[in-house]
């Protein structure tokens, strides 16, 4: 049932036409948060940019802490009363999720598994940077490298269900399949998309290579390599879902190489990782 | 309503002949309500071990505990007594834990209940004999706890959630407010700043104010305030937004709410007894700041209200 290449990849580029863009706002929030000196001032005017942006972090605010009150109602009241750090936190999330799910089109991925295959590849990045001595500056920038690195799997239609069953059945990787059935796999849809939201070259290098980290430019490679590390563990524990359970080997040594991580720092960090999970249910829920 | 004071200290437990007079345990105080069987404990910091013992002796003849145990927030100086709370190991024992937790953390049983894990504690929480229950709170007002006895809270100013509780009983109200620090304005507000954004400063400005209001006013008219004042004011120059008071700010903002009693609280842990003596004589001279009568909170007090 090999759909041709050519009209397949037609059809996911029409999708992606259609996604909508991340706003300016969204790669904003992302810089601010991926820095612990950025100013309340500086915050604040970020996400008040985007008013919806704005609108859905009160509303996380306020069911999250005055259930029926609706006492935070600007900006600046917030970071008043609860602090720099929850309110840069509830808005990277919002702002990065609810401009993705609402591009989420076919039903092969059910989204709330989806997103958990994606927070937990986010989340399990961190702390496996933060466990090998990354810079916390840039920990933070592991987790959206990780949140991000299957939007690729986005466009893809009903179709793609066959290719999960073919993956599956065969025990064979799942983007080694995607090639074979589809002409294309979705690191390279990825692409599109990166290219779209004019993502910065680390994030998209994480998007387009975490199972080919080798081609990857060097100064990329190795974080390419923590998310691709971090995915197959989301796979491999069953933290949501999104294909893939049977990753290739030959690439995790790879991945292992470059990172200096063992398999010994994964089992160190699974207890947090469940716990970070928890956190971030929340923002599925948006 | 009588309030015992098991542990007054904040940050960590400070035993030593430094601190014998006020005492070296971590934040913990017992409150009774007459014809109430339950025990209403504040905060299980290092002090709620010595008060589990005293239950065990004065309430556990009578029949099984029925403890409610209300924290503060969860820093560890406000939760390390609890694997020592011998009442948790008694079958029979009703425990209810109340807290906030941040919006992002985890629920408060493992919050709690993460300190005893076996790398850190040789019992695990799942195998406590009591039974506990947990529950997360927020703000609110006006919550009936029975018998009469009512329970608002508030959200305090402290770099994670922290709650102030206030109890009433028959006209009288017991109030904590603790860990707190007033509320500042954290936008800039120099004008020469290339950042300056004259809206935000000037509502950052009202909100604080407001929100110190708001906390002034969930104590107002306490017959007992417990309030956070680790700091004097001189000293708190350098500890800002570490979320504690100063003894003034503390002093000045009972007496502009009309609080009776108002107990200094949370004391640093390097704050040795004759260091209070000497702040005694500053800061608790009758009338001298106002109506409010000020004292230290030392351990194992008792105040009737």
């Amino acid at each position: 049932m090999e759909k041709d290449s050519a009209a397949q990849r037609k059809q996911i580029e029409r999708f992606i036409k259609r996604m909508p863009s991340l706003s300016t706002t969204v790669g904003k929030v992302m810089e601010i948060c991926s820095r612990t000196d950025a100013s309340p001032n500086e915050l604040n005017k970020v996400i008040s940019l985007d008013p919806v942006l704005t609108g859905q972090v009160l509303k996380l605010i306020n069911s999250a802490y005055y259930s029926l009150m609706n006492k935070v109602t600007s900006l600046t009241r917030a970071i008043t009363m609860l602090g720099m750090n929850t309110v840069k936190n509830m808005a990277l999330s919002t702002a990065i999720i609810s401009t993705v799910s609402g591009a989420k089109k076919s039903k092969t991925l059910p989204t709330a598994k989806f997103w958990a295959h994606s927070i937990g590849t986010g989340v399990c990045a961190k702390l496996l940077a933060r466990a090998n001595n990354v810079p916390v500056l840039e920990c933070e920038e592991y987790f959206v490298a990780g949140l991000l690195h299957d939007l690729g799997k986005i466009p893809f239609g009903d179709e793609y269900s066959e290719v999960l069953i073919r993956a599956n059945q065969e025990q064979r990787s799942l983007i080694e399949v995607e090639r074979e059935m589809l002409g294309i796999d979705h690191q390279e849809v990825g692409r599109l998309i990166a290219e779209k939201w004019t993502l910065n070259e680390a994030m998209s290098s994480a998007i387009c290579y975490h199972h080919d980290v080798d081609a990857a430019a060097e100064e990329n490679r190795v974080r390419a390599a923590y998310v691709g590390l971090a995915n197959m563990y989301a796979n491999i524990q069953d933290i949501g879902y999104a294909g893939d359970p049977f990753p290739s080997e030959q690439s995790a040594a790879k991945m292992l190489e470059l990172t200096g991580l063992t398999w010994e720092m994964f089992t160190e960090i699974a207890e947090g990782v469940d716990a970070e999970i928890a956190k971030a249910q929340i923002f599925l829920q948006i | 309503m009588k309030i015992k004071f098991w542990g007054v200290r904040g940050s960590i437990p400070c035993p030593g002949p430094n601190t014998m007079k006020y005492g070296g345990n971590g934040a913990c105080m017992e409150l009774r309500v007459d014809g109430r069987k339950e025990v209403i404990v504040i905060d299980a910091g290092s002090g709620v071990r010595e008060l589990g013992t005293f239950l065990l002796k004065n309430d556990l003849p009578n029949g099984p505990l029925e403890v409610a145990l209300y924290l503060s927030h969860t820093h560890w100086d406000h939760i390390m007594g609890f694997p020592y709370f011998v009442p948790i190991y008694i079958p029979g024992t009703r425990l209810k834990v109340h807290g906030p937790v941040s919006f992002e953390d985890d629920p408060l049983e493992d919050v709690v209940g993460g300190q005893m894990k076996y790398r850190y504690f040789p019992i695990n929480v799942g195998e406590l004999s009591a039974n506990i229950q947990y529950e997360r709170l927020a703000e609110e007002s006006d919550r009936d706890l029975g018998g009469g006895l009512v329970l608002h809270t508030k959200f305090l100013n402290h770099p994670i959630t922290a709650l102030g509780y206030r109890f009433e009983y028959q006209g009288k109200v017991f109030c904590t407010c603790y860990d707190h620090e007033p509320y500042r304005n954290l936008f800039i507000t120099d004008p020469d700043h290339p950042e300056y954004d004259e809206a935000m400063a000037y509502e950052g400005e009202q909100v604080a104010e407001e929100q110190n209001r708001a906390v002034e006013a969930f104590f107002r008219g306490a017959d007992l305030l417990v309030h956070d004042s680790q700091y004097t004011d001189a000293e708190y120059q350098t500890k800002v937004d570490w979320g504690h008071s100063t003894f003034e700010h503390a002093i000045a903002a009972a007496n502009r709410a009309g609080v009776k009693k108002l107990a200094l609280f949370h004391h640093d842990p390097d704050r040795s007894d004759a260091q209070i003596d000497e702040m005694v004589k500053i800061y608790c001279q009758p009338g001298k700041y106002g109506d409010t009568e000020v004292f230290f909170a030392t351990e194992g007090t008792e105040i009737v209200l």
